[in-house]
């Protein structure tokens, strides 16, 4: 899958030793002036949408009200990061994020492949059809709907609780959500309920782009359906993984919103509240547009240290890489 | 497909009967779970507002009503906000599946002098935002606010869908390539003719993703288009019905006393699980349509002969 | 500076596009000329250039683009003069923003009322409500500076007025509003801004009083519990929880389920409230946000922390050890809460009537008037005299006002003005005589029948009519206010018209309690000329801000655990509460809120 990466020096075709790098970047990039033209407006397209915007990091070192032109902007220096990293709870809340997010990631891989994998061994096309169309619906449900879905399922007299005191594993029936420290796991559980089957679209599009015949290789030899799973399917997934596992990586910030502000509580609240939602709460009126800005330079001074470190790290371990 | 008839033919060791029957078992498991809120959601949809108010609605309606639908196709402006929907849906996933998939290509070549800077010129802007006011101010310089190319314009490149159709393309067979090359087919005959064709699996993998996104966004309705209602969309329409609803709900304590006959028909609670049906059903039914493209499989040596 | 860059780089770019599409154009005329290489290279570019007019049909609608307001013209000053000779009826159509709670888009005259108002001025309206979030719509709306000809301000007015959306009125007050000046005068001071000068028309602009008859707001309790007991006069907490408690003695099961005893809404982020506030109220305080304003020296102390609250939560800790608490009151959402009032489980419960409106609709709907709730005035203890209305307030900090983008400010407020005339004020909250209510012959209005009631109280009749968009959010007299004639100026505050939806069983109750009215269970409220504080605003960043977010937070962290502990740990919870509560710096927030009360009481709002 991987094919050698031509750096302008290996390249071959370089003979003249007079050539300086400038002239010899030219004289290639003239040769492919059709793949060049062939991205050059979208590369206009990205300047324009989403790097001339970036003039809005100003705001985070202004007490910013849309009504004033920026020259009259009252500049506040850097009292908007103060209000974020100076918070004795900021740290909690970054906590939050961190592991929440970590917990997202990694279950998420997990069960999304492991689903693609058992789905890709059923032998009913039908049924195969079937389980991924209907593994997919939850994530057409709003998180409103979902959220309540979940409070009804773990309230004192829902299913879980019947069940549980039923098994006689529980005496009496328990307040899932008003315990700090189940907050993480419920949120997790319903993060894979919602969007598992939509995350394994990915990896069975990268299942049908395997060569066949090697499955028909190693069952010659006599492999299981087991070791052909192991050795070959997950094998011919790992470059999809990996640049998933980079991008993703990147978003380590990005817990989501909306699932912790609806399933919150007081009594949970040490556990989840994340970023976006001491934003929201410290963000009053017109402070919302300058402390979310620097929340999000934050984020994304994270975000790039984060991709770039996994990036060098895939590219150090010859892996495949994003870039 | 070959390849699971012949395995079932060949492979019938007991551990693999009992590793079949546990898979089928888990996947009937799993389509339960992942069901009922779907059928919990009909069952809502159909069911009288003011009753569902008392909860323990599960799977089947507890007094069957069509209120909630009448109700939402009673608001005439959903008609030409669905036209919309499906136009900004179809528009948009084209253009911007081809538009990506052409980037892809070009930063799949890893002869490309400029591969690595337009890689990482798309991959950073994943990363950051200038914020909401920066944004809208640009559209609205570009003119684009109270038009309908707002949909469309802004989304061109998807670049998480670029990466992905990047990956596929770079996971080809090397000789592809090459031998359309030494066919005397330039960059973008290349393009269209070999590698969008090998690709469909990813293609139809990014349609999805973009459909699914054009289909179900409103926000940028509300920034945009709010005030022109002939370039509003479903979801927005139904987020507005939604609204509307949610405030005689708050209102609701002065109407208490009203006569009974008069208390409200719908409730945001029955709305909401109408509104999920209704928007979510043309969108599910793009799905069993793409799915042969990757469940099914297409074997890159078939195509390649 | 940037947004000119930003602007620049837009015209490049338009520019660029459109040469590049020349360009594109220009080699697919040659193509036929060309051959091999040249073909596959042009072939590239005319792909591109395929590409490019995507973009640049979609940047083609520059030129059409929305700027309908033509802004630099309009200045307020330029209009004023023009239209002080005979009146101008002459058609024209205004457009209005409201932030406040969404209705369907419309047309002012496709509705009754607003077909009446276009007759007598010839102004119409094109309203439109806000869906989705106001802080993100508000906040593009200044810094676009595309304003509509007036807005409805809500939660946005602070925004609003920094941004400097609306233009002074006092000019056009004096010259052309003899109504708005016989309306609003008495309140002019409480509104007028930091300058002294007055940029928008707030809703609450009493003129008399009258109170509303079906208030409740408070300690609901099941109307079967009070029937039981032969309908005790209960006014203290202990009194209240010792009758849930005998009840659910008597009847531990409702259809096959436990009993509860008593539940509230505390769980949802936004409506902690619901569990701070029992304590103010039981103390006898209305609801003035977290704080409680003593009557004579105008010194405001939080609730949170307080004695009264140690008394609240202790009472409910008690509660909990008995089995009365349902644990669920701290993490369950609004459908779950309202699903288990209409269940007819609950026996008691806090709650705002707004927060529970499907819930009573619905059982009201059910027709069981057993199953039903009524709110009644509990306090601590006997002699404390119960504040659960609201007292007359003065709500400044949201209205509507004209924007300076406004076309034609003197036709708009000569429609104001014209609006608050009397005749016209009846129209928009009794509507038409003889088609939506009548006057008997006392000269009452009242509804004669069913039919007329409709048109106020079916959603759909009513929005035709245009009651849902005329009788609030314009400048109009305040909803407590009495008409010349005697008559409540809101249908809903005629004691004839609220009575005529009661059912036997409310009937009953009423009697048993010996009064006519719902309100008649309450105390009248006390006058407090800075009410409600919780209007007051605090600054983003400020330590006020910060004090109450923190606040808030080991409020909710702390009192549910509390409730849900064992009494024995109560004193220990409490003091470790107390701990944490004490190194914020609740001196500040108590001084700004007293400073902004006494600083009302002198009369500057």
């Amino acid at each position: 899958m991987e094919k050698p990466v031509y750096s302008v020096n290996s390249d071959p075709q370089v003979k003249s030793p007079g050539m300086n790098k400038t002239n010899l970047f030219f004289s290639r990039l003239i040769q492919q002036r059709t793949l060049a033209f062939m991205c050059l407006p979208f590369v206009i397209w990205a300047f324009v949408f989403k790097y001339l915007p970036i003039w809005g990091w100003t705001m985070a070192f202004q007490n910013y009200k849309p009504a004033r032109s920026f020259s009259e902007q009252e500049w506040a220096g850097l009292k908007h990061f103060r209000i974020l990293f100076e918070d004795s709870t900021f740290y909690r809340v970054l906590r939050n994020t961190l592991v929440m997010s970590t917990i997202q990631l990694i279950l998420g891989f997990v069960t999304a492949i492991t689903l693609a994998l058992l789905l890709n061994e059923l032998k009913n096309i039908i049924f195969k059809r079937v389980v991924q169309t209907v593994s997919y619906l939850p994530h057409f449900i709003s998180w409103v709907v979902a959220s309540s879905i979940v409070l009804t399922v773990l309230s004192p007299d829902g299913i879980i609780n019947l069940l549980l005191t039923k098994l006689h594993l529980l005496d009496k029936p328990e307040l899932w959500m008003g315990k700090g420290n189940y907050f993480w796991g419920i949120l997790a559980g319903t993060q894979v309920w919602k969007d598992v089957g939509w995350n394994t679209i990915i990896y069975l599009a990268a299942i049908t782009s395997i060569d066949p015949s090697q499955y028909e290789a190693a069952e010659i030899d006599g492999a299981s359906r087991f070791q052909r799973m192991l050795n070959i399917t997950l094998p011919g997934l790992k470059p999809v993984i990996i640049i998933l596992l980079i991008m993703n990586l990147g978003n380590i910030l990005e817990s989501g919103f909306e699932p912790q502000y609806l399933l919150g509580n007081g009594m949970n609240l040490e556990y989840s509240e994340n970023l976006d939602i001491f934003v929201l709460k410290y963000g009053l009126g017109m402070g919302s547009f300058s402390l979310g800005t620097a929340a999000g330079i934050f984020k994304t001074v994270v975000s790039f240290i984060f991709l770039f470190s996994a990036n060098h790290i895939a590219k150090r371990m010859g892996e495949s890489r994003l870039f | 497909m070959q390849a699971s008839k012949t395995s079932r033919l060949r492979n019938s060791s007991p551990g693999d009967r009992v590793f079949d029957i546990c898979n089928v078992i888990f996947m009937v498991c799993l389509m339960i779970v992942t069901m009922y809120p779907f059928v919990n959601m009909i069952a809502v949809s159909f069911n009288d507002a003011n009753d569902a108010v008392r909860g323990g609605i599960y799977l089947w309606p507890r007094m069957w009503t069509l209120n909630n639908y009448k109700y939402i196709f009673g608001e005439s402006d959903i008609y030409h906000a669905t036209l919309i929907s499906l136009l900004r849906t179809v528009t948009g996933t084209a253009v911007s599946v081809f538009c990506t998939a052409m980037l892809a290509f070009t930063v799949s070549r890893q002869e490309f002098v400029l591969r690595k800077f337009v890689t990482l010129f798309f991959v950073i802007t994943m990363y950051f935002s200038g914020g909401l006011i920066p944004g809208y101010l640009l559209i609205r310089n570009l003119g684009l606010t109270d038009s309908f190319w707002v949909y469309i314009v802004p989304g061109v490149i998807g670049v998480f869908n670029m990466i992905i159709i990047r990956s596929f393309i770079e996971g080809l067979p090397e000789g592809i390539l090459e031998s359309a090359r030494i066919d005397g087919a330039g960059e973008f005959t290349t393009f269209i003719r070999v590698v969008l064709p090998l690709t469909i699996p990813a293609m139809a993998t990014v349609s999805l993703f973009v459909a699914v996104g054009q289909w179900n966004s409103w926000f940028d309705v509300f920034l945009y288009n709010s005030s022109n209602i002939n370039l509003s969309t479903l979801q927005y329409e139904l987020m507005k019905i939604l609204q509307t609803t949610n405030t005689s709900a708050t209102a609701g304590a002065v109407e208490a006393y009203q006569s009974a006959e008069n208390a409200v028909r719908v409730t945001p609670t029955s709305l909401r699980a109408t509104m999920t049906i209704i928007a979510s059903v043309p969108i599910l039914m793009v799905y069993p349509f793409l799915q042969r493209y990757f469940v099914q499989g297409m074997t890159v040596g078939g195509v390649k002969g | 500076m940037f947004f000119k860059v930003q602007g620049m780089v837009c015209w490049v770019i338009k520019k660029a596009v459109s040469c590049y599409i020349e360009s594109a154009y220009k080699t697919g005329g040659n193509l036929r000329n060309l051959k091999g290489d040249e073909v596959q290279m042009y072939k590239g570019k005319i792909l591109t250039a395929g590409l490019a007019l995507v973009l640049a049909a979609a940047l083609g609608g520059c030129g059409n683009g929305s700027n309908s307001s033509d802004s630099a013209s309009n200045s307020p000053a330029a209009k004023g003069n023009s239209a002080s000779g005979s009146e101008d009826t002459s058609a024209v159509t205004f457009k209005y923003f409201s932030f406040g709670a969404p209705k369907k888009q419309i047309l002012g005259s496709e509705t009754t009322i607003g077909k009446e108002l276009q007759t007598q001025t010839g102004v119409d309206w094109n309203i439109e409500y806000l869906v989705g979030d106001g802080d993100t719509k508000a906040g593009v709306m200044i810094a676009s500076g595309d304003y509509p000809d007036i807005i409805d301000s809500s939660g946005q007015m602070a925004k609003l007025m920094d941004a400097g959306a609306f233009i002074p009125l006092d000019d056009l007050i004096e010259k052309y509003g003899p109504n708005i000046k016989r309306v609003y005068g008495p309140y002019f001071d409480k509104f007028r801004q930091k300058d002294g000068k007055i940029y928008f028309f707030p809703y609450g602009a009493n003129i008399g009083y009258v109170s509303e008859p079906n208030f409740q707001t408070g300690f609901y309790i099941q109307r079967s519990v009070l029937k039981e007991f032969n309908y005790p006069k209960i006014t203290t907490l202990d009194e209240y929880f010792d009758l849930i408690k005998q009840y659910k003695e008597k009847h531990p099961q409702v259809d096959g389920k436990d009993t509860i005893g008593f539940a509230t809404f505390a769980g949802e982020q936004g409506s902690f409230f619901t569990l701070q506030n029992p304590a103010m109220h039981l103390a006898g305080y209305p609801n003035d946000g977290s704080t409680m304003v003593d009557m004579k020296t105008h010194e405001a102390k939080l609730v949170a922390g307080s004695e009264y609250q140690k008394r609240w939560i202790g009472k409910l800790n008690e509660a909990n050890a008995e089995g009365l608490v349902d644990p669920e009151s701290f993490t369950m959402n609004r459908d779950q809460y309202l699903a288990k009032l209409t269940s007819g489980r609950v026996l008691g419960y806090f709650s705002y009537s707004w927060q529970v409106g499907d819930a009573t609709n619905n059982l009201k709907k059910a027709g069981n008037d057993d199953k039903r709730y009524v709110a009644l005035p509990i306090v601590f203890d006997k002699g404390i005299k119960d504040q659960y209305i609201d007292p007359p307030g003065f709500v400044n900090n949201y209205g509507v006002g004209i924007t300076v983008k406004a076309k034609d400010p003197v036709r708009i407020i000569k429609y104001f003005d014209n609006l608050l005339k009397e005749e016209n004020q009846i129209l928009v909250q009794w509507g038409i005589k003889d088609q939506s209510y009548t006057v008997d012959e006392k000269g009452r209005f009242t509804y004669a029948n069913d039919e007329q009631r409709q048109i106020h109280e079916d959603p759909e009749k009513s929005m035709k009519f245009g009651f849902d968009y005329f009788n609030y959010s314009w400048p109009r007299y305040g909803n407590n206010s009495v008409l010349q004639d005697g008559n409540a100026y809101g249908p809903g505050n005629q004691p004839e018209v609220a009575s005529y939806g009661y059912t036997d069983g409310d009937k009953q109750l009423l009697a048993a309690y010996g009064v006519k009215t719902f309100s008649g269970l309450f105390s009248n409220p006390d006058e407090r000329p800075w009410s409600p504080a919780w209007s007051i605003a605090l600054e983003q960043g400020s330590p006020e801000q910060m004090f109450i977010t923190k606040a808030d937070d080991l409020q909710r962290t702390h009192l549910p655990t509390m409730i849900l502990d064992t009494p024995a740990n109560f004193s220990k919870n409490w003091d470790d509460y107390m701990n944490q509560f004490n190194k914020l710096d609740k001196k500040t927030y108590e001084d700004f809120i007293t400073k902004a009360v006494q600083d009302r009481v002198a009369g500057k709002w």
